[in-house]
């Protein structure tokens, strides 16, 4: 056996990475030839530490297999509704949700997880942002450590805490100060998104309270990579004559924007897949919102709402689970989107 | 021309927390010449650097007494603008410390923050910063790329150019060379003398042999004390104080 390649890499291969995919495969079949020479030859030491290797090799593999697991389980379980002639991959495009008639159109509820999703996007990730650099940057230290063990504890709190917060607090608000207000004021009645009579839950009660739930993740993981920008980058800016606050804004947010970025993009992937809070205050009634006040319907709502009775009905309920698959696409899309956007905003800025 | 200018230090004292670091400094600095801080480790020479553009005061635990003249202004004085003195005096650090940006958005940073916008006047301050820190020829063809990319002693001659982009009268350089290698650190030295023509220079370094070399006029800070303040050439030959002897000497340090 050639045991050259197994220990003395030179330093160029080492480094370089393996592109293309005929390289990948050729280093793959190495390690594994390398692995089982060790297995064979290993004594002592290197025995131990070759068997210590091993045990932390397992738990890694065991949870990839999971996850392999779980994607073969969902399209398993969603291939007759994908299969069969009343559905198809098209139903995502459908809008028509009735399994009497057996329609399967999933596309209202992808609609509702989108708009919900992005509309607490669009409130978490300001405040957030804010709320980190003011934390990272401004704070008084005595204060700091207070902020972000609340923060921490916001994190830690139950969705349904926060659904039924919403349900007696929220939804009324909205339907007795909120949606007077916007509809009797000229200055904000002519706009579609304030259309429509409201009865507190819907799209709008939804995306804030996605919003809140989500604040802790955005401000927790901005105010690390805030925090991660090198002090001597504050410094050099500091003495050429920037303020604090231009030093934050010009070189300490710039530094940090792609931890920020994954930030963003990380709790995406889970305000797409969260699902009680949501459940209790959308409303949940089969229709695409053309106004903040509309109700709308979540992926994750419909499948904890219609899993028990689609049970025994082979086509409905593999419905729900082609629901289901798309969530979980849809977050794999998002966490590999945050990646990217890491490594591209690294390579820019030659931080690697 | 000549155009750097003159730093009096009167009876500075510094505390972090309790700890005192600098005791009783006075000393001046002369305009257009390299001044030599010597001293071992954690005797206060970065501290002093330091309180030079008021850096210190970023550090919650910072006292001091005494007073700083620059150009005969009391930089601590309570009316002091603390940032238009931090564009008077640049800084570079220890460790090369370019921003995660473009080189020419590193050199053309301090310059817009002081409210120069136009695009050919950027141009050509990147231009001249960059052949008065000798960099230049090197990285013209490649002014977008990130400055984080260069080698380590390019990285210091982009920060020697960025601290020269506001164009401060003073240059403070806090062992700007430790941590390159010899052949970037000899190329930095000659690039000191060369700078010096216009710009007041206090260089804080560890090694003796370096101070010599560079500086015209050197300074020995022993456990934050100024022990001796003088002519590089007269340290050199005959240390007054017999600390000094045996820090350059190699007795202690």
């Amino acid at each position: 056996m050639d045991r050259t390649n197994c220990n003395d890499k030179s330093p160029d291969e080492a480094v370089r990475r393996p592109n293309r995919l005929r390289d990948r495969i050729h280093s793959l079949k190495n390690s594994i030839r390398c692995f089982i020479h060790e297995a064979r030859t290993a004594r002592g030491g290197a025995r131990v530490d070759f068997l210590g290797r091993l045990g932390l090799f397992i738990p890694a593999v065991v949870s990839i297999g999971i996850i392999i697991l779980v994607l073969t389980f969902l399209w398993y379980e969603s291939t007759p509704i994908l299969t069969s002639p009343e559905g198809g991959p098209g139903i995502i495009f459908e809008t028509t949700w009735d399994p009497n008639r057996d329609m399967y159109g999933i596309a209202v509820f992808i609609a509702g997880s989108f708009m919900c999703t992005f509309l607490a996007i669009g409130i978490a990730v300001p405040l957030g942002i804010g709320a980190a650099i003011f934390l990272s940057e401004f704070c008084p230290h005595t204060l700091q450590s207070v902020i972000r063990t609340i923060v921490e504890m916001m994190a830690a709190i139950p969705s349904i805490v926060y659904g039924l917060w919403a349900y007696v607090v929220l939804v009324p608000f909205i339907k007795y100060e909120f949606a007077p207000a916007v509809q009797s004021n000229p200055l904000t009645a002519w706009m579609p998104w304030f259309g429509g009579s409201s009865n507190g839950l819907g799209l709008l009660a939804g995306g804030v309270i996605l919003a809140i739930m989500l604040l802790p993740t955005v401000v927790a993981v901005s105010d690390d990579a805030l925090r991660s920008v090198p002090k001597s980058y504050r410094e050099a800016s500091l003495a050429l004559g920037a303020t604090t606050s231009e030093t934050a804004r010009s070189v300490v947010l710039s530094a940090a924007i792609p931890g920020i970025g994954a930030a963003v993009i990380l709790s995406l992937g889970r305000a797409v897949g969260e699902t009680m809070a949501v459940l209790m205050v959308t409303g949940n009634s089969l229709q695409i919102a053309y106004s903040l006040f509309d109700p709308v319907y979540v992926m994750t709502s419909i499948i904890t709402n219609q899993l028990g009775y689609a049970y025994t009905f082979d086509l409905w309920r593999s419905a729900l689970f082609a629901v289901a698959l798309v969530l979980m696409l849809m977050s794999i899309l998002f966490t590999g989107a945050a990646k990217l956007i890491v490594k591209w905003g690294m390579k820019t800025r030659g931080m690697e | 021309m000549a155009k750097g200018t003159t730093i009096e230090v009167k009876n500075l004292n510094t505390w972090f927390g309790r700890k005192h670091i600098l005791k009783d400094i006075s000393c001046y600095f002369e305009d257009n010449c390299v001044t030599g801080v010597m001293g071992p480790s954690g005797c206060g020479k970065s501290t002093w650097l330091r309180t030079i553009n008021r850096l210190n005061d970023t550090v919650g635990s910072f006292r001091m007494t005494g007073e700083i003249f620059i150009e005969g202004k009391d930089i601590y004085a309570p009316t002091a603008d603390v940032y238009s003195l931090r564009r008077r005096v640049g800084m570079v650090f220890q460790r090369p410390n370019p921003f995660p940006m473009s080189i020419k958005d590193n050199i053309t940073f301090g310059p817009k923050l002081h409210g120069i916008n136009d695009g050919d006047e950027l141009d050509e301050i990147v231009e001249t910063t960059l052949k008065k820190a000798a960099l230049w020829d090197e990285v013209k063809d490649n002014l977008e790329q990130p400055g984080t990319t260069l080698s380590g002693g390019q990285q210091q001659r982009l920060c020697i150019a960025r601290a020269l982009s506001v164009d401060p009268p003073v240059l403070l350089m806090d062992e700007p060379v430790s941590s390159l290698d010899p052949l970037s650190a000899s190329k930095i030295e000659d690039l000191i003398v060369e700078l010096k023509k216009d710009y007041t220079i206090i260089l804080v370094t560890h090694n003796v042999q370096q101070a010599f070399r560079v500086s015209d006029r050197a300074a020995f800070l022993y456990l934050g004390e100024l022990v001796e303040f003088d002519k590089t050439a007269k340290i050199a030959e005959a240390p007054s104080d017999p600390r000094t002897e045996a820090f350059i000497t190699g007795r202690i340090g």
